[in-house]
């Protein structure tokens, strides 16, 4: 069927298709002395769970915040499902579910008011949706955002990301104050989202949390990218763990003066 | 030593602020009063005549003055009375932000972490205030002490110092009055309550003027023991036990609010209301409210709107009142009648009603717009508007969205105070004209808006800057409305003022002009704010 379309629409058609969920083309923002993100080059294809691994400052919410459109580049350009990051920022966000790294205070509202109040801007949210993602992580939505827990303020947020199934999850520490039981279900709603053809982006410093869920990841050092590798090609080429190939690159003391490899 | 010290860290930008608001006015009353007043004994003895009658006007805003042919007097009144709800105003902020703000933001459980006892913070944070509000007193003594030289004259420190130490003391009081009340509330309406208690001490002690059946309660408030203080005007005195009175309930507050602050869990009030059990519920809401643009904003601020229109329905039908009592016994003395029958055009009432309320309502409309710009602000800070930035929802859209959200916000507490106070008229059978009273109202709209759009622009350009930025706008544009007149300022500058282009809508009518000038900067304020808001980085 693609085949046959591809012929009628030529080249053109065939490349849409094939379009990446998330590509970066020398992706920059220079904060100034040394900080920032440095000629990013990323692709990440649809239906892929995708781990962004790097420590405090190397640049990942920096990347997700190009993504979202929340900050323009210095130099280069991000594309969404072919759609420019910043363009296209209003048909991006609707393609894509978000969950940022710190929750916003919603002060006296209720979790039900928060949910309303960016469904009702967002449009097309299902409340069944909503009902299963409260109910799998036992949020009240009756409760004031303020009483949150900070772990029940992320299970908000987790549910604010998923509620519209979106095409593409730009998750940014997902599991940051969740508890054990919570991060199981967590990893499974993730594992429900993908089989149902979602692709994920999700930033993360718990090596064993990316390991266990993503298909690939990506290594961050001080802004540039330093490794992409999938885990499955990792474990059949007997590579060392996850955890020993992301120490390599910071094991020295002085790593921010380390050449990156070659 | 060690929480004394960040005590007065935490207080430094305050203490910058209000060291400036205090300089500021003094030098410039201190200033305009040889410009005005002149140097000789005569023209200084008319000046007197004609302010105390502005001083009869302004007898619910500043207490009686004494000396007005004098500089020291004059700014006294003037300068230093203004500055005492200045001071009781950050004494509020101040207050309630050191106290359940600090709770809110991780601050006090850090530094009890480290093992200060509770009651050891509390008095360092009084001790921090106490000397930063000294400062900021002794900055108002500096502006007159300025200003005075600036006219080739000299003034004795002493008074001046008096002064300063009475402002102090008044700030100290007020501080611990709102520490105490912000024990006892939630963190949520902390700084409302003690500002609902601050008010009313302060209204307690000017409305006695007035109303003379609440003279009996004037004891009550610290207002009462500053005003007794009237140290720079001659014959006036430094008065030692008002002072020590003043600082005697700082300390007393203070020590009680340190017994509450160790009685209650540290995050919660010491009275705690039961809650309603709500049933757990995993349904979004299904009010039909949320999904409608500028509605769901209003909703969201319903609580707060609610608030603005009772509070500003209250103070109208206060100045209806206050308007009828000042206004009716001058009318008794057929010389007055004749004087104040070219007031205006002769419509008494409406000039004074005019002069009255739709002043102090500019001031709370304009105080409205900051508030909304300060939300804005915060909503780029906490990560809100990235929020609502991820879903599709245009940046320009947000923008607009704002603007309209207040609009109507503005235009909802304009109607209900308006009908208040048209109904207060009514009883009253002053005679003002409705149609006026109706345009001056709706006029507040525009006018609040224009405040909106200059806060836009900087919450756009500088979020963090942002109410800082605008507050020190609103100041000067009142201040060039306030003193553009009498110190004869040129035309050009004083038609940058906002409240300049408001007008005088209830004894002239509305300024067109004005008005377009409005429409143009609100227009203009948006679009530059939307533009701005389309090329920056959010949160950053």
């Amino acid at each position: 069927m693609k085949f046959e379309v591809a012929q009628l629409h030529g080249a053109y058609m065939l490349r849409e298709m094939a379009v990446s969920a998330i590509r970066t083309s020398k992706l920059s923002k220079d904060y100034g002395v040394g900080r920032g993100l440095f000629d990013l080059d990323l692709e990440v294809t649809p239906q892929e769970v995708f781990g962004y691994l790097g420590p405090n400052g190397a640049g990942k919410t920096t990347t997700i915040r190009l993504l979202m459109g929340m900050i323009k580049p210095s130099a280069g350009a991000a594309f969404v499902f072919g759609l420019d990051c910043i363009r296209d920022y209003v048909e991006v966000k609707r393609k894509v579910g978000y969950l940022p790294g710190d929750m916003p205070q919603f002060g006296s509202l209720r979790g039900k008011e928060v949910v309303a109040y960016l469904g009702g801007m967002r449009g097309g949210v299902d409340p069944n949706a909503v009902r299963s993602i409260a109910e799998r992580f036992d949020l009240d939505l009756n409760r004031r955002f303020r009483e949150y827990s900070s772990g029940n303020k992320r299970k908000l947020g987790i549910l604010l990301a998923f509620m519209h199934r979106p095409d593409l999850l730009i998750l940014d520490e997902p599991t940051n104050g969740l508890d054990p039981l919570n991060q199981q279900e967590f990893y499974e709603l993730l594992r429900e989202a993908r089989d149902g053809g979602a692709t994920v982006f999700l930033s993360s410093h718990v090596l064993s949390e990316v390991e266990h869920v993503c298909d690939t990841v990506g290594i961050l050092r001080a802004g540039k990218l330093v490794r992409v590798a999938r885990l499955d090609e990792l474990r059949a080429a007997g590579e060392t763990s996850l955890e020993e190939i992301f120490l390599s690159y910071y094991s020295d003391t002085d790593h921010h003066q380390k050449a990156l490899p070659e | 030593m060690t929480a004394a010290r960040l005590s007065l860290r935490l207080g430094r930008w305050g203490l910058l602020g209000f060291s400036i608001l205090a300089f500021a006015p003094s030098l410039v009353q201190a200033v305009g009063f040889y410009q005005i007043a002149g140097h000789t004994v005569a023209s200084r003895a008319a000046f007197a005549q004609s302010m105390s009658q502005v001083a009869s006007q302004l007898s619910f805003i500043l207490a009686p003055p004494a000396g007005l042919d004098t500089v020291g007097g004059y700014v006294e009144w003037r300068a230093f009375g203004g500055l005492a709800i200045l001071f009781a105003v950050w004494a509020l902020l101040s207050g309630s932000g050191a106290t359940r703000g600090d709770e809110e933001r991780g601050l006090v459980e850090a530094v009890l972490a480290t093992g200060l006892t509770r009651s050891r913070w509390l008095a360092s944070r009084v001790i921090g205030f106490a000397l930063t509000t000294f400062v900021a007193a002794l900055a108002g003594g500096l502006g007159l002490v300025a200003g005075v030289a600036g006219g080739h004259e000299s003034i004795s420190l002493g008074p001046v110092v008096e002064i300063c130490v009475a402002l102090a003391a008044l700030g100290l009081s007020c501080y611990s009055v709102t520490l105490l009340i912000a024990q006892l509330t939630g963190a949520r309406i902390a700084t409302a309550a003690a500002g609902v208690v601050l008010l009313a001490l302060f209204l307690v002690d000017r409305l006695s003027q007035t109303f003379t059946w609440l003279a009996s309660w004037r004891w009550i408030s610290p207002f009462h023991y500053y005003d007794l203080n009237q140290p720079l005007a001659p014959g006036g005195s430094f008065d030692g036990r008002a002072t020590l009175t003043m600082l005697g309930i700082a300390m007393v507050g203070a020590a009680v609010a340190g017994v509450a602050f160790e009685l209650r869990d540290v995050g919660a009030p010491l009275v705690r209301w039961p809650s309603r059990h709500r049933p757990a519920t995993y349904e979004p809401s299904r009010s039909p409210l949320w999904r409608i643009p500028v509605v769901r904003g209003l909703y969201e601020r319903r609580a707060g709107l609610a608030t603005w229109a009772a509070g500003l329905a209250a103070v109208g039908v206060l100045f209806v009142y206050l308007t009828k009592t000042v206004i009716q016994p001058l009318l008794s003395f057929p010389t007055l009648d004749q004087f104040f029958g070219g007031f205006g055009g002769g419509q008494l009432y409406a000039s004074f009603l005019g002069y009255l309320w739709l002043s102090i309502a500019e001031l709370l409309f304009a105080a409205f717009a900051i508030a909304q710009v300060a939300r804005w602000a915060a909503e780029d800070g906490d990560g809100r508007l990235e929020l609502i930035l991820s879903t599709p929802t245009p940046r320009a859209g947000v923008v607009v969205e704002r603007a309209i959200t207040l609009m109507f916000g503005a235009a909802l507490i304009a109607v209900v105070s308006g009908i208040a106070v048209a109904v207060a008229i009514h009883y009253q059978s002053m005679n003002v004209s409705g149609e006026r009273l109706v345009e001056g109202t709706l006029l507040l709209v525009p006018f609040a808006l224009v405040f909106a759009a200059a806060g836009s622009v900087l919450a756009a350009w500088n979020p963090r800057a942002a109410v800082g930025l605008l507050g020190g706008l609103a100041f000067a544009s009142y201040l060039v409305d306030e003193l553009g007149p009498l110190f004869r300022w040129p035309t050009w500058l004083q038609d940058l003022s906002a409240f300049k282009l408001f007008g005088t809508p209830l004894s002239t009518g509305i300024d067109r002009t004005g008005l377009a000038i409005m429409i143009v900067i609100i227009l203009v304020g948006f679009g530059a704010s939307i533009l701005l808001m389309e090329r920056r980085d959010v949160g950053a």
